[in-house]
């Protein structure tokens, strides 16, 4: 249950640093983001990534917050509760098929193997970043395509 | 509960903050979302295991992001100074200008 818990609120703290306008007040919600994803390292064990990523995240914050104050433009505008509201609803219910769903099934990979393994014992970790580096190129391809077509 | 969709989860928000945010902290937050997704998803894998050795090379990767982290950020700051904005389409617009003329 303290998973669930957890991963929906780093869900919803990651939806907050993208979607709220003000730098300071999304800088804080990554910070939350952070806390959470080093609190999930903590209860599975990885204590020693666990202590990393909390260094890591105090650090990369103190310049985020520091940057954030240097290049926004003094706008001192409060997040409206009705935005903040639709946006913590919107990242519970993305959180939704995270408690729900599961893809860990040693039957979709094959007989006595389970995904995790396939992963990363049988180099499925290679193919997995091969497709993401072809879908990078695509999607560079297509934006430069874009672009040209635009200014022509 | 699976944390192979949560990280999964974690990248597609931080690839919609990339493609549609205009402003270059807004950008930089959309990354360092990426990288942590993908860090959680090896993390969790590694731990499940039981292998030492992933969260050891995961730890290098960390630094690593935090040195580029810091690099970016620099950076950005200059950007931002030497045209006056942090927001792409602005920085363009600018650009653009300074070419015609």
């Amino acid at each position: 249950m303290i998973f669930e818990i957890i991963s929906t609120g780093l869900l919803i703290s990651a939806c907050l640093a993208i979607f709220l306008d003000e730098a300071i007040y999304s800088v804080s919600a990554l910070a939350c983001t952070f806390f959470f994803t080093s609190l999930l390292y903590l209860l599975n064990d990885a204590i020693y990534v666990a202590i990393f990523q909390f260094a890591v995240a105090v650090g990369t914050l103190a310049i985020l917050f520091l940057s954030g104050e240097m290049l926004s433009t003094k706008s001192e505008n409060k997040p409206s509760v009705n935005k903040l509201l639709i946006l913590i609803f919107a990242g519970a219910l993305i959180s939704i098929p995270t408690i729900l769903l599961s893809i860990s099934n040693p039957s979709i990979v094959g007989s006595g193997i389970a995904f995790e393994e396939a992963l990363w014992d049988l180099r499925g970790m290679d193919v997995v970043f091969q497709g993401l580096v072809l879908l990078t190129v695509a999607l560079g391809t297509a934006i430069i395509l874009y672009e040209k077509k635009r200014r022509a | 509960m699976d944390f192979v969709i949560l990280s999964l989860t974690m990248m597609a928000i931080g690839i919609y903050g990339l493609l549609t945010k205009r402003d270059l902290l807004k950008v930089f937050m959309s990354v360092e979302l990426i990288t942590t997704g993908a860090t959680l998803n090896f993390v969790m894998l590694t731990s499940s295991l039981g292998k030492g050795l992933g969260e050891a090379f995961l730890i290098l990767a960390f630094s690593t992001d935090t040195v580029i982290s810091g690099v970016v950020l620099a950076l950005l700051v200059i950007v931002c100074k030497k045209y006056g904005t942090s927001d792409i389409n602005e920085i363009l617009k600018t650009e653009q200008k300074e070419e015609t003329l």
